[in-house]
């Protein structure tokens, strides 16, 4: 199990996720946040801070969301522990999004 | 001997009448398993944040290495919420008393030695109210990997200090302050005559797979403590040693073999001064003498180097991190058998009817 | 002494009570041991009650250093240690002043002269040497120079006088054995394998046992010997047996026969210790002993055994009680099989460690928080904690539950001659582990359900580690019914704590029914006992019907579940008389479960009843009716 950040994440990229997660597993993209899915513990420290509602545990992750599991595994992928080692690249579905002004 | 009005015990069959018991261990050979075979069903119900989330994954994660099956391991823990942990492991497990997982672990390893048997608490549960047992287990080395999450706080009670506050510490329980000296765990362990004495951090799932991998080898009593974050009661106890910027002039990865160094560039020293102490160089490089630089030695059989590395950050050193004691003794349950054994080769097994009987005895 | 071997004349009588008593550094209770062991060898039933300080050496010659060690033994069935010496073996003046209260009149009293000094007499209180001022004109006194004696016999043993002196106990031995004509084979062996590694001291000890004996048979001061004939009993095998001893063979029977390793948790206490020390002793049965940093880990540590497939057992005494109860709460919800050994001695807190009583029942049945039921079972004799200790074993394998079993200081180390049971004879107590899933889950796979229950006895399943597939977590928490997952459910609250009890309650349909002594059937009086109250009920009893009353005996050894057929028989009597060694505790409870206006008579001295008292408190009962 993992928590998952989905499309209300793009363009907002608020942040308060990565101070909140006590394992440092966000990753952080151009244009959203990305959870490494085998590096999150499941504490859903994240959930509740988004202020746009973004992250959801997997199992309970809506329907038109579920590529964002896949998006992110492929995204942190061989960046295990380095969050700090700079911007991922963000996923092709992702870049093929709308833009979005920051409002959920 | 009066006339009894007791009836002796029934005869007949006992309980349900059915083939001996099978104590002996029935699997064989490892098995594939994954971190998803060890998650129980049970919701995990820690508050979001919590250290012990970090913890439970590493665990979950690194136990299909050991190429134990699930049902030969045993978690066995006390009251605290660290001790929730075994409910949420798909193994054997006890959510027992206060304090008392040591002493319940003990009887259920000496007398299963097939079984892998893990504790866990935390650090008012083993250096509280369960401090005594936890000081006899190591003693005896007992087969028991004990992981002592220590957030310094008492969480499950809402926020009073624990034997491991810091001192001044104000919580609901010391408006003014705590006054009690705090137990340096490492310390304690290393003075109760513990074999296996490491140190991890909850958010440093390599460091802490690695120890807790050292401690599943050692045949004996391991005590792992983990620098666990409660971020309701106690948020950032451990930050310095956790923040980028901060950890690396703070934290001493115990290397086996290698100097004490640390530092982003490992540019500081650990040296002993003359009373025999650890502590920082007084400038970055300096080793004081061709001696003093210190090489670590988890193996050593003198306590002594273990001893002063618990200290170091008492004496304004690092925090150090890793196993600082890992020395070979015969695990108590190993010596109960071996005494099981020599009994009926000495005496050969036992004869019921004979011990009865006893060597007084007539017909009449 | 006479070289000269008279022709003595040797008394036939029916039964003796021996007192033993001095410095608690002289040996006394191996002299009351080796007699015992004579007596019983001999074929004559026996009781015996060890009276010793707390003190392993209070300062000598003093009367908290005086220990004692009293036999009662007979051509008839014994049934108490006797009410009141008819000799007494006093080696210095403390043995003897803290000692005459249990003297019968005109009781003969043998002292050990040489210790009546002025300064031993001072230590004892004495302004005068009682045995020359006429102070004890109501005995019978017989002033012997033992300790000159024994040191003269060992003159050429190449000893110090006072390792010598030291030998004066088996001298005093060997005079009894004389006067009582008491077999010395066994003795002798023992002596011999005992010193074998010290072969001075233990030639010493044989002399000295000789010389009393041949003391005996050529002095003047000592004309009558007597001769206590054999008592009848049923065929068989006999030995003489400790109650802890009895007791620690009983847990080694019981994991024989249910094929379970046995492991006792432990930690030190009288008069609780020798079970262990015991129990150590047999590790070639698969008893693992476990000598445990306290109370509470010594119990902890026998739990977690039961969780792996062991019988558990932790044995103390009331104070170890007190520290374990929270992990027999924890047993009780866990629903594992423990046996918690009490032998009881005086209270409260360290009270009389030495000393018996039977003040625990309270505390073993109602002594933890919450509803927390535990069956408790009672030996009412040294013999019986054998089969006592069975029984607790069987109960908690077959109901799956911590079973407290009482025994007291008295029992403990009191000894009567035993029949040895035939092990093919004892009860079956084989168990069933679970072995495979017991239930469906929701989505119609097997699984394991921890806390589904036998319909009939509504124990759990025993499943151990190590069993594939029964992967479960148990805890203190309270658990749903059936899966045993935490629960904090109201309902499935009240059917748990309900269950427990009825499990429990179930027991009571489980045992046979409850054995009425009522030999002419006309009694209106029924005296309730438990315990080691057995033995003084039982010769108040016969004392009471030999004076032609008539008085009903039960003895119970179940005290939780109560039996199902009690209540019909304590209303059949119009007076139910229950005597205890405490304040009142089984009365209580009888009154409560029954509303019997149970009449209590108690005792708190640290020592058993005396038959004769109980007589008279049933016989005040008999006429009140």
């Amino acid at each position: 199990m993992t928590y998952v950040i989905g499309t209300n994440c793009v363009d907002v990229k608020d942040r308060t996720c990565i101070a909140e997660c006590p394992v440092d597993c966000i990753y952080e993209g151009e244009r959203m946040l990305y959870i490494h899915p085998d590096e999150c513990v499941d504490c859903g420290a994240c959930e509740p801070v988004c202020p746009v509602e973004a992250i959801y545990p997997a199992d309970t992750l809506p329907t038109e969301w579920l590529w964002h599991l896949d998006a992110a595994t492929a995204v942190t992928a061989g960046r295990e522990d380095e969050p700090d080692a700079g911007p991922v690249d963000d996923h092709p579905d992702v870049l093929k999004l709308p833009a979005r002004t920051g409002s959920a | 001997m009066s006339e009894s009005l007791l009836s002796p015990p029934l005869t007949g069959p006992g309980p349900r009448r059915v083939p001996l018991p099978l104590i002996t261990n029935p699997s064989e050979g490892p098995v594939k398993q994954s971190a998803k075979d060890f998650r129980s069903a049970e919701e995990v119900r820690w508050c979001p944040g919590c250290g012990d989330y970090a913890i439970l994954a590493a665990v979950q994660g690194f136990l299909p290495e050991l190429g134990l099956r699930r049902e030969n391991i045993v978690f066995v823990s006390g009251i605290g919420c660290s001790s929730r942990f075994p409910y949420y492991m798909n193994t054997y497990g006890m959510h027992s008393i206060h304090g008392r997982a040591p002493a319940i672990a003990t009887g259920l390893s000496v007398s299963r030695p097939d079984l892998s048997v893990w504790v866990i608490t935390g650090d008012g549960d083993a250096l509280s109210i369960g401090g005594n047992h936890l000081i006899h287990a190591l003693r005896r080395n007992v087969n028991l990997k004990i992981l002592l999450f220590n957030n310094r706080i008492y969480g499950l009670t809402k926020g009073q200090y624990s034997p491991t506050s810091e001192p001044g510490k104000i919580t609901k329980s010391t408006p003014m302050g705590s006054l009690d000296t705090p137990f340096n765990p490492v310390s304690l362990a290393v003075g109760a005559g513990a074999g296996f004495v490491a140190r991890t951090v909850d958010s440093d799932r390599k460091h802490l797979t690695s120890v807790l991998r050292a401690a599943a080898e050692y045949e004996g009593t391991a005590l792992v403590e983990i620098y666990q974050n409660c971020n309701i009661f106690n948020d950032g106890a451990f930050e310095v040693l956790k923040n980028p910027a901060t950890r690396d002039d703070h934290l001493l990865r115990l290397e086996q073999g290698q100097p004490l160094r640390y530092g982003s560039d490992g540019e500081h020293t650990i040296v002993r001064d003359a009373a025999g102490s650890l502590r920082p160089a007084a400038e970055a490089g300096a080793t004081e003498g061709s001696d003093a630089e210190v090489i670590h030695d988890a193996h050593a059989a003198d306590p002594a180097l273990a001893f002063a590395l618990s200290r170091l950050p008492e004496n304004g050193g690092p925090t150090p991190i890793g196993v600082f004691r890992s020395v070979a003794r015969p695990s108590y349950d190993r010596q109960v058998a071996e005494q099981l054994e020599q009994a009926v080769q000495a005496s050969g097994p036992g004869d019921l009817d004979a011990l009865l009987a006893g060597r007084d005895h007539w017909t009449v | 002494m006479s070289k000269q071997v008279l022709a003595k004349q040797v008394l036939a009588v029916p039964g003796v009570v021996i007192r033993f008593a001095g410095d608690s550094g002289d040996g006394i209770q191996l002299t009351g041991d080796r007699f015992t062991a004579q007596t019983a060898t001999f074929g004559n039933d026996l009781a015996t009650l060890p009276d010793f300080p707390a003190e392993i050496r209070a300062p000598q010659g003093t009367l908290p250093g005086v220990s004692a060690f009293q036999l009662h033994f007979a051509d008839h069935s014994v049934a108490t240690p006797g009410d009141s010496a008819d000799v007494l073996i006093a080696m210095n003046p403390a043995a003897l002043k803290a000692n005459l209260e249990h003297l019968r009149p005109a009781a003969q009293i043998i002292a050990d002269s040489d210790q009546f000094t002025k300064r031993n007499l001072t230590k004892a209180g004495y302004a005068a040497n009682p045995l020359e001022d006429g102070s004890l004109e109501a005995y019978t006194v017989q002033p012997v120079p033992l300790t000159t004696l024994t040191v003269g016999a060992l003159k050429d043993f190449g000893l110090s006088r006072k390792d010598a002196e030291r030998s004066k106990n088996m001298f005093a031995l060997g005079l009894l054995s004389w006067m009582y004509q008491r077999p010395t084979e066994n003795t002798i062996a023992h002596l011999t394998t005992k010193f074998a590694k010290k072969p001075a001291i233990m030639r010493a000890n044989i002399a000295a046992f000789h010389a009393g004996w041949n003391f005996g048979e050529t002095t003047e001061a000592f004309a009558v010997s007597y001769v206590v004939a054999p008592a009848p009993a049923p065929a068989g095998t006999y030995r003489n047996i400790t109650g802890n001893l009895a007791l620690a063979y009983g847990l080694v029977a019981g994991a024989e026969r249910a094929g379970l390793p046995l492991f006792l948790g432990s930690y030190p206490i009288t008069p609780a210790s020798d079970i262990l020390h015991e129990l150590s002793r047999h590790k070639n049965f698969g008893v693992t002993t476990f000598q445990a940093e306290d109370e509470i880990a010594a119990v902890s540590a026998a739990l977690g055994a039961s969780f792996g497939g062991s019988i558990g057992v932790t044995t103390t005494s009331g104070p170890g009680i007190a520290l374990k109860a929270e992990a027999v709460g924890l047993a009780v919800t866990l629903e594992l099989p423990l046996i918690v050994v009490n032998i009881q001695r005086g209270g409260p807190s360290t009270g009389l460690p030495t000393k018996t009583e039977q003040a625990d029942l309270l505390q073993v049945l109602h002594g933890r928080n919450g509803e927390s039921p535990v069956p408790v079972v009672s030996a009412s004799s040294p013999g019986d904690c054998f089969d006592a200790t069975l029984e607790a074993v069987r109960i908690a394998l077959k109901y799956r539950t911590p079973v407290v079993l009482l025994s007291d200081g008295y029992l403990a180390n009191g000894s009567e001659p035993w029949r040895v049971p035939q092990s093919a004879a004892l009860p079956d107590l084989r168990v069933e582990f679970a072995s495979g899933p017991n239930g469906v889950a929701a989505d119609g796979t097997p699984r394991f359900l921890p806390y589904l229950r036998d319909p009939q006895t509504l124990a759990r399943p025993w499943a151990v580690p190590g069993t594939p597939g029964l992967e479960h977590r148990i805890g203190g928490l309270e658990k749903a019914d059936g899966t045993g997952d935490i629960s904090y459910d109201a309902d499935n609250h009240e059917f748990m704590v309900r269950v427990r009890q009825a499990k429990v309650d179930g027991i009571a349909n489980d045992l046979p029914p409850t054995v009425v002594d009522d030999p002419t059937g006309d009694a209106r009086v029924l005296v309730l006992g438990w315990g080691s109250t057995a033995g003084p009920i039982a010769a108040a009893c016969a004392e009471v019907r030999a004076a032609g009353g008539s008085v009903a005996r039960v003895h119970l050894r179940h005290l939780n579940p109560f039996p199902n057929d009690l209540g019909e028989i304590l209303a059949a009597y119009d007076r139910v008389l229950v005597p205890e060694m405490n304040l009142g505790q089984l009365a209580l409870l009888i009154r409560g479960r029954y509303l019997v206006d149970a009449i209590s008579h108690t005792q708190v001295r640290g020592t058993p009843f005396k038959s004769s008292d109980l007589r008279n408190a049933i016989e005040k009962v008999i006429s009140d009716v």
